[in-house]
C-alpha cells in the first residue's frame, strides 16, 4: 500500500505541476459542489497544489486555506509512522496523532466546511 | 513507575496498577504479572520492582492456580500484552484528510470509520480489556486499508482519465490533419 502511494506520488506532482486545475477540463469535480453549489472543506486544494507547485504561496491561501495548513500536519504524520519519528518521540505522536487530536482534525474540518460557505 | 498487569484467579486479566495499587490487590508471589517492555508474563516475585511487596510481610496465600489458567491465554495469543496493538490513528487520520485534496470528499467517511475505532483501541486497552482493543485495531486496520486503497483507486482513475484525455485530444488532431489532406 505504502510502495503504491509512493509510485503515485511523482506522477501526481507532476501532473499537478504541468496542468492547471483552475483552467484545465480533466481534473476531477467535487461532487458535493456539482450537487449544492457550495463548498466542501476540500474545495480549491487541487488548486492549492498547483499553486504551491509554483511556489505561489498567496494564491494557495486564498484556493484552500486548510489543505496549506494541513500538508505540514500530513508530513508530520509520514515522518511520525513511517520514518521513525514516532519511536523517538511517542508523545509528540501521541498528542499530534492521538484521540482528541482526531477529534479536533474532525471538528476543524466541520468548522471550515460551514465557515468558507457563510463568509 | 510501571504500571502492571496481572492475572487474577479467575484467570482474567486486570490492570494497569502501579506497584502501590498491585500491594492492595489480591496477588502473591506465583501471580503474573506484566508490564511495558516485558517479553512475557512473570511470577511477581521475579519482578524486581515487586519484589518489594514481597519482602516483608508476605502474606502467606496460597499460590493460586494462576499457572495454569494463564497459560491458554499465554499460549494462544502468544506474547499477547506485549504492547498496545497498533492504533492505526495516524493512518486513519491521514486517510481522513487525503481524499478531500482529490474531491472524493465523501471516501472520507471511510476514514472516519477508521478513525472511530482506532480510538477505541487506546479506551479498551488503558482499561485492560486487551481482546477488546485487538478487536477494534483489527476493525481500525481494516476500514483504514479499504479507505486507502479506495483512494487509490481514484488517484488511478485520475491519472488514466488525463491519459485517456490526452489520447482523444490527440486522435481528434491527428483525424483533423488527415481530413486537411
Amino acid at each position: 500500500m505504502v510502495i503504491t502511494l509512493l509510485l503515485l506520488l511523482p506522477v501526481m506532482l507532476f501532473l499537478f505541476y504541468s496542468f492547471d486545475p483552475a483552467t484545465d477540463p480533466f481534473f476531477p469535480f467535487c461532487p458535493f459542489h456539482a450537487v449544492t453549489g457550495l463548498e466542501c472543506p476540500g474545495c480549491g486544494s487541487q488548486r492549492a497544489i498547483h499553486s504551491l507547485l509554483h511556489l505561489r504561496l498567496g494564491d494557495a491561501l486564498a484556493y484552500n486555506a486548510l489543505l496549506v495548513a494541513a500538508l505540514p500536519y500530513i508530513f508530520l504524520g509520514i515522518w511520525l509512522e513511517w520514518l521513525g519519528g514516532g519511536k523517538r518521540f511517542p508523545r509528540l505522536k501521541h498528542f499530534f496523532f492521538g484521540r482528541w487530536s482526531a477529534l479536533a482534525v474532525l471538528l476543524l474540518l466541520l468548522l471550515f466546511w460551514v465557515g468558507r460557505n457563510i463568509f | 513507575m510501571n504500571r502492571y498487569f496481572y492475572i487474577d484467579k479467575e484467570g482474567k486479566q486486570r490492570g494497569t496498577f502501579s506497584p502501590e495499587e498491585l500491594r492492595r490487590e489480591q496477588i502473591n508471589k506465583e501471580t503474573l504479572v506484566w508490564t511495558q517492555g516485558m517479553e512475557q508474563w512473570k511470577r511477581a516475585a521475579e519482578v524486581e520492582e515487586l519484589s518489594l511487596l514481597f519482602s516483608g510481610s508476605a502474606p502467606a496465600q496460597q499460590p493460586q492456580p494462576a499457572y495454569g489458567q494463564a497459560q491458554p491465554l499465554t499460549g494462544q495469543e502468544s506474547a499477547a500484552p506485549v504492547q498496545m496493538p497498533k492504533s492505526w490513528l495516524v493512518e486513519s487520520i491521514l486517510v481522513t484528510i487525503l481524499p478531500f485534496m482529490f474531491c472524493s470528499s465523501f471516501f472520507s467517511l471511510l476514514g472516519i470509520i477508521a478513525i472511530v475505532y482506532a480510538a477505541q483501541v487506546e479506551s479498551f486497552f488503558n482499561r485492560g480489556d486487551y481482546a477488546a482493543a485487538v478487536e477494534a485495531s483489527r476493525a481500525a486496520g481494516k476500514w483504514t486499508r479499504i479507505a486507502m486503497w479506495i483512494a487509490i483507486g481514484w488517484v488511478l482513475l485520475i491519472i488514466i482519465g488525463i491519459i485517456l484525455f490526452f489520447v482523444f485530444v490527440g486522435s481528434i488532431a491527428g483525424l483533423g490533419e488527415l481530413l486537411d489532406i
